[in-house]
């Protein structure tokens, strides 16, 4: 069964801050695919972009939807060790509202979990295969 | 291993038991709760002239030990260290990220560890001798220094026949751990990278090189860490250790070497007796006496019993001679093409020795196994990934089609793999074992940190 990873960060609200949300949104997708590929552990990755109903057309917080096969934290040094991975995140941490410095490792695995909302086994699957088999076209009962 | 330069850290800063394998016979390890942080620091005071650092020594110490802490025991030290080290560090083994890798059930479960003791563990004291009468009066020191400072120790183990329900060494068994192997034969060659890191290109060495294993210098794959603020001079020179003692259930093991052994024969011929060492030899990649089956495919050869230059890819990437899942292949696939592609394999500096005497067929009774040290910098990158590939096998496609194969001899096999295990041969079918029995159960695990001496002094009062 794969896990979730939930990250939802509340960002700054100078208009810097909210372009460079919209911008990480839009190019999310297209940016990414080709990391997220090459990790093969992940089912799904959203950006989300949560809207602030205090203040209209204004973005309060990031989220960023996963679910992928294993354990968290025993990759994350993947992710930091990917150049355009470790990119994603070190923007997120600068948009974030809570001042967030990542200046080392310790640090970026840290922002990953004190920021990530789910928790282990909080994920419905309707299958039970990983990345690696589904892609490898893997047969065998269910 | 990478050629090195001379290495930046002072082997004096470092514990030794990370740089150095100790040959002492005699070891017992002690774990402690600490009660308050006046009789911590105190406790570290009186054991601090007995801890012994990696700088060469002319005359072997004759008793010596050396100091990990738990973060709750880092945190009564230094309270406000909250968030700052890595998340498994802070979490625990039994926090539900860890397990995912470690996957601890049934009789594993964590709510039983140590002895089902509700204390925590602050402290693990490692304690050597070279005579039995040595390790005994320092272990006498120790206890008697947690005594004065209301330091409480736990007693891990179910004392029975006549043991004390401390991790006690098993002296007799030396290299050799109760299924009958040798062990501690392959480690990390803990070199200095030859090439220094830079920011866009941070991985530039060796996954056995020293940098993995030391907290606090650039160039690491695995990032060992905190590498600044407070927390990071607190970690730098240090090394993570995962403490795990491992029961080893001989009679279970026997039992199915004996059952196994006629389906073994029907395809390999000759006797049951040489058909349980094939098998044996198959379940870990290696024979008894050490002697990998890449290199010695047919039967033991004293001349290959430490050897470590071989690859699987390399040399036997169909597993003819040994096993994809064998134990030696999983723990160290060394040359195999990982998923990701280009991701290094992690290695562990591994210190650990049997406990418990060896069973007397047929009584099987009685506590024995390993008391594992497993020394790395990044506890959740090199030793859980490790870990989570033993429980199941989808680290690389040779391990297609399914992926989702076990380490013959230690995963757990409630974890969601599959328990069977393929032996292939050059002629005929492949040997096909359904499924795997339970080998180990967990009575303990530890994630510590082995402070530098500078931090160990600094912790018992003595920098200011």
């Amino acid at each position: 069964m794969a896990n979730p990873l939930t990250l939802y960060i509340p960002i700054k609200q100078d208009q810097t801050t909210q372009d460079a949300a919209q911008a990480a949104r839009k190019h999310f997708v297209s940016t990414y695919t080709p990391a997220l590929d090459h990790f093969g552990k992940v089912h799904y990755a959203r950006f989300v972009l949560i809207p602030n109903h205090a203040v209209p057309g204004k973005i309060l917080a990031i989220c960023v939807m996963t679910s992928f096969d294993g354990p968290t934290n025993p990759y994350l040094t993947d992710f930091w060790n990917d150049p355009a991975l470790r990119e994603v995140f070190a923007g997120l941490a600068k948009m974030a509202l809570a001042d967030t410095s990542i200046t080392d490792y310790t640090g970026f695995e840290n922002f990953i979990n004190e920021n990530n909302l789910s928790e282990i086994g909080e994920l419905y699957q309707a299958y039970k295969y990983t990345v690696v088999q589904i892609k490898a076209d893997v047969k065998y009962p269910a | 291993m990478t050629n090195s330069p001379t290495p930046p850290y002072e082997p004096r800063n470092v514990q030794g038991m990370i740089l150095r394998g100790y040959t002492h016979r005699y070891s017992c390890h002690m774990l402690f709760t600490f009660a308050d942080r006046k009789g911590a620091t105190d406790f570290i005071r009186a054991l601090l002239p007995y801890v012994q650092s990696a700088e060469a020594w002319s005359n072997k110490p004759e008793r010596m030990l050396n100091i990990g802490l738990t973060f709750d025991g880092v945190l009564t030290f230094e309270p406000g260290f909250k968030s700052q080290f890595p998340t498994e560090f802070e979490a625990g083994p039994w926090s539900a990220d860890s397990q995912q890798s470690l996957h601890d059930t049934g009789p594993s479960d964590p709510k039983v560890w140590w002895n089902a003791t509700k204390q925590a563990v602050h402290c693990i004291v490692h304690v050597y001798g070279l005579t039995a009468e040595a390790l005994g009066s320092l272990v006498t020191t120790v206890s008697q220094a947690a005594g004065t400072n209301r330091v409480s120790e736990i007693l891990p183990l179910k004392p029975e026949r006549g043991q004390s329900g401390r991790l006690e060494e098993y002296a007799p068994l030396e290299n050799y751990i109760h299924f009958g192997y040798k062990d501690g034969i392959d480690n990390p060659g803990l070199a200095w990278p030859a090439d220094p890191a830079v920011p866009t290109n941070p991985v530039k060495s060796d996954p056995g090189d020293a940098n993995n294993f030391l907290v606090g210098y650039p160039g690491s794959t695995f990032q060992p860490g905190p590498e600044t603020g407070r927390a990071g001079r607190f970690a730098k020179d240090g090394c993570y250790n995962a403490f795990r003692v491992l029961y080893q259930d001989v009679r279970a093991f026997d039992q199915f070497l004996a059952d196994t052994a006629p389906m073994v024969v029907a395809a390999i011929g000759g006797s049951e007796d040489h058909a349980r060492e094939w098998l044996a030899a198959k379940l870990v990649g290696r024979w008894r006496n050490g002697s990998p089956l890449v290199l010695s495919p047919d039967a033991p050869d004293q001349a290959t019993s430490d050897k470590t230059d071989f690859l699987y890819k390399r040399d036997d990437g169909n597993a003819l001679r040994c096993p994809f899942s064998a134990h030696s292949r999983v723990s160290n696939p060394r040359d195999e093409t990982m998923l990701p592609t280009g991701t290094p394999v992690p290695r562990l500096i591994r210190r650990g020795v049997p406990y418990g005497a060896p069973p007397v067929p047929p009584d099987y009774d009685g506590e024995r196994g390993l008391i594992g040290i497993f020394l790395c910098g990044a506890l959740a990158a090199q030793f859980e990934k490790l870990y989570s590939w033993i429980n199941v096998n989808d680290f690389s496609n040779a391990y297609s089609p399914g992926f989702n194969t076990q380490d013959a001899l230690l995963a757990n096999r409630g974890a969601a793999g599959d328990r069977s295990f393929t032996i292939a041969m050059p002629i005929g079918n492949p040997i096909r074992i359904l499924s795997l029995p339970q080998f180990i159960v967990t009575r303990g695990t530890a994630y510590c940190l082995l402070p530098s001496m500078e931090t160990l002094r600094g912790i018992a009062g003595l920098l200011e």
